[in-house]
């Protein structure tokens, strides 16, 4: 298993958190996992929508408590 | 089937509209659409180097929450997308003409040069174009 990188985004306005996820696949290698939370209520449908264009995976998507749990795996 | 390039031709000064182009601008270049971004007009006076953001950003209401709320700065994500993916900006090479302004005058690290309106719409044929 990859190894797991947290981005804390909240409080981020779109597209704030979908860059800061893009900026941070650029640092990490294909397989490892970054974790986004954003408090962007679009960024749920965004970062999946943006994964399946561009060819990463979705790890996951989790509602927390004011804010959304994102999980992007590099596959490229 | 390959995505058009989207071309976007940024006329107008309002805060507003600059930060609806650059978002569809940095969003589609990082999205693995290329991005050509022109300035003219009015929204030339946006990305004076020489003037700070408050000055350069004329808007409205929804002007005014932008800066509150402290979305992302337009011109930074401009950058972003250049840096992240294949964006071009250039500005209009009659608005720099008419404004009497020379390239050095605009923002830093944003732009590929002047071009013509001819040679944009020339590039733009069999692309998606936007006009704000």
């Amino acid at each position: 298993m990859g190894k797991r990188t947290k981005i804390d985004a909240r409080g981020a306005f779109c597209p704030g958190p979908l860059m800061e996820l893009i900026a941070g696949l650029k640092l990490i290698e294909v397989g490892d996992e970054i974790e986004v939370w954003s408090s962007d209520t679009g960024s749920a449908k965004d970062i999946p929508e943006w994964v399946a264009k561009v060819g990463h995976e979705m790890a996951g998507v989790e509602h927390c408590e004011g804010y959304d749990s994102i999980v992007v795996r590099k596959a490229k | 089937m390959a995505v058009p390039d989207l071309f976007i031709v940024l006329c107008s000064g309002e805060h507003e509209k600059l930060q609806m182009a650059a978002m569809m601008a940095s969003v589609a270049a990082v999205s693995e659409r290329p991005v050509h971004f022109f300035v003219s007009m009015n929204a030339v006076f946006a990305f004076d180097g020489t003037a700070p953001a408050e000055a350069r950003y004329k808007g409205g209401a929804f002007s005014q929450l932008i800066r509150e709320k402290g979305a992302p700065d337009a011109i930074d994500l401009l950058r972003q997308g250049k840096m992240l993916g294949d964006l071009e900006v250039h500005v209009c090479s009659m608005a720099l003409d008419v404004a009497g302004w020379d390239e050095e005058r605009l923002v830093e690290d944003l732009f590929d040069g002047a071009l013509g309106l001819t040679k944009f719409l020339s590039d733009a044929e069999g692309g998606q174009l936007i006009v704000l």
